[in-house]
């Protein structure tokens, strides 16, 4: 019961914040913009030729579906990562610096408690930002395009091709896909959180997780590590994609997963060690 | 009540804290006096958890602070200057996320406090909009919740008006009266550490210089306006007795001296006193001496 009331605490001053929020006006707005190319720009024309050139009917598979798989694909490895280094690197790092951890620590919390607490409630930040982009993405594709439509999902780097032509089948995974970035994205919450547990000023663990996670990102793409590409974690996060194929691979995710977890693990025992073994002056 | 032993701590190699020990008694309130980086806050800092000792331990109510964290803490409510509350969030809400650390929180409680602290009208703003002095009264506020049986408070009266560090001296005396409450004080402002508090410790560079109430740091040296006549015959002779002559007419006698035999005996030797009165000397004049002197 003590967790979940500090965990309410901790979220309230989460979702408090409106830095927060930013994120989430920015992926609205720019929901609205990559919509706005589908429905009216050359998009609907490379749509079209992607779709038909695979022996499916664009009527069937232009869809908002289809559309949000391209929003969740396009942007949140991108554009959603700034935002959860940004929020989880201030976790811990932002209140050291503004003195709010002096009043928290003057408290009969254990430190292990204090960074469980905040580590839940990032991955609780993470779950319900990729949620919030799916659902408000989905909400703006119907309004412009309709309900009805199946799934049309083409991932060439990860080698996936899957066609849902029902709704029901479309909308139940691109549900699962969802659940499946979420968990991915926790990887990179938890190296800035892990950085945020450092003694460096809450821009810096910003900055340094995206940075790592560009690095990783631009040398996977490399020729020369192309046959070591399963060791980056950016290939790894890109696991959810496989939940994505018409026959879903599980061993291949639960491997990918797995490897995650235990990064995640890490990520936090160190960034654990580091704030135990530190000294808060008062 | 509260006890550090032996503590030693260093930053860096350098020493901050050279095996300090001090206690609180139940029921007290005691002074942590020093210059700048004379090693309070790392003090403080060791009794909180925040900082752990090279050597030595802090016991809250017979609990060590290194061995039951959260069982010592159980105990204390602290108070830091400029407290850093989340400023986008209401009064109520800081308390009430504050509080969930230390357990469910007690809501009519709650309300009792703010209504003491004289917060009720504005407890439900955001605390970007409160001065330093409601800032200081909401920090009052969430250090009682659940109720300590001991406060530790780290300059707490800084940057207050006179008005607001009277209410403030007042608050706690009561709080001490009513309760019991034991308290422990950092503070520069040395006239209120005189008005408040029972017992003082001293730091110097990190080195404990004193421990002891007022009366016994005067007693320690106490000082006499003298008017002796001839003056230089009569340095002479109390120089030759252990006193210390701080300037002319001004002498500190040792602290077993009794006044009336180095009366007598300063008449004996054929020298006219025409005064020999006790100073009353301030807390600071005490300080300053001490600091200085060590």
């Amino acid at each position: 019961m003590n967790f979940l009331r500090q965990l309410r605490g901790e979220l309230r001053k989460l979702f408090g914040r409106p830095r927060s929020f930013m994120g989430y006006g920015v992926f609205v707005v720019m929901e609205a913009l990559i919509l706005t190319v589908y429905k009216f720009g050359r998009g609907q024309e490379y749509m079209r030729d992607l779709i038909e050139r695979n022996g499916y009917s664009f009527a069937t598979y232009f869809s908002s579906l289809s559309i949000t798989f391209m929003i969740m694909t396009l942007s949140m490895f991108l554009l959603g990562s700034v935002f959860f280094a940004l929020v989880a690197g201030d976790i811990v790092a932002k209140e050291t610096e503004d003195g709010n951890l002096r009043l928290v620590m003057a408290r009969p919390v254990s430190r292990l408690r204090l960074l469980l607490i905040k580590y839940t409630s990032i991955v609780i930040y993470t779950f319900t930002f990729v949620f919030f982009v799916g659902i408000t993405g989905y909400l703006m594709a119907i309004a412009a395009m309709g309900v009805d439509g199946g799934l049309f999902v083409m991932e060439p780097k990860m080698k996936v091709f899957a066609v849902f032509p029902s709704w029901a089948e479309g909308a139940g995974r691109l549900t699962i896909g969802a659940v499946g970035i979420a968990i991915s994205m926790i990887t990179l919450s938890s190296l800035a959180f892990m950085f945020s547990c450092f003694k460096i000023k809450p821009a810096a663990a910003t900055i340094i997780t995206l940075a790592l996670l560009f690095v990783d990102m631009i040398l996977q793409n490399f020729p020369f590590f192309r046959p070591y590409e399963e060791w980056f974690v950016t290939w790894r996060m890109s696991c959810w994609l496989f939940l994505m194929e018409n026959q879903i691979s599980w061993p291949k995710i639960f491997e990918s997963y797995a490897f995650l977890f235990g990064l995640n693990a890490t990520l936090f025992l160190i960034g654990f060690t580091s704030f135990r073994l530190r000294d808060f002056k008062t | 009540m509260l006890t550090v032993t032996g503590l030693h701590k260093s930053f860096g190699g350098k020493p901050a804290l050279l095996d300090v020990s001090f206690s609180v008694e139940r029921g007290e309130i005691h002074g942590l006096l020093g210059h700048n980086g004379a090693g309070k806050s790392t003090t403080l800092g060791i009794i909180l958890g925040m900082v752990a000792p090279d050597r030595g331990d802090a016991t809250i109510g017979g609990i060590s602070v290194q061995r039951d964290h959260a069982g010592a803490l159980r105990q204390v409510g602290a108070i830091f200057e400029s407290p850093a509350f989340y400023e986008y969030l209401s009064g109520w809400e800081n308390l009430r996320i504050l509080a969930s650390y230390s357990g469910p929180f007690d809501e009519k409680a709650a309300r009792e406090i703010v209504d003491r602290v004289g917060l009720t009208k504005r407890i439900g703003s955001k605390v970007r909009t409160y001065s330093h002095g409601m800032r200081q009264r909401l920090a009052l506020a969430q250090a009682l919740l659940p109720e300590p049986k001991v406060l530790l408070l780290d300059e707490p009266t800084d940057g207050l008006d006179p008005e607001g560090i009277k209410w403030f001296r007042d608050f706690i005396l009561g709080l001490r009266a009513e309760r019991g409450m034991t308290v422990l004080f950092n503070s520069h402002l040395l006239g209120e550490v005189e008005q408040m508090c029972d017992r003082v410790t001293i730091l110097r560079e990190g080195r404990l210089v004193h421990e002891g109430t007022l009366k016994d740091l005067r007693e320690e040296a106490p000082v006499y306006e003298v008017d002796l006549d001839p003056w230089e015959q009569a340095a002479a002779f109390l120089d030759l007795n252990a006193a210390q002559i701080l300037s002319p007419g001004r002498i500190a006698l040792p602290p077993d001296a009794d006044p009336a035999i180095t009366v007598a005996a300063l008449v004996g030797n054929g020298i006219r006193v025409s005064a020999f009165a006790p100073v009353r000397r301030s807390l600071e004049d005490l300080y300053l001496e001490i600091t200085a002197a060590r």
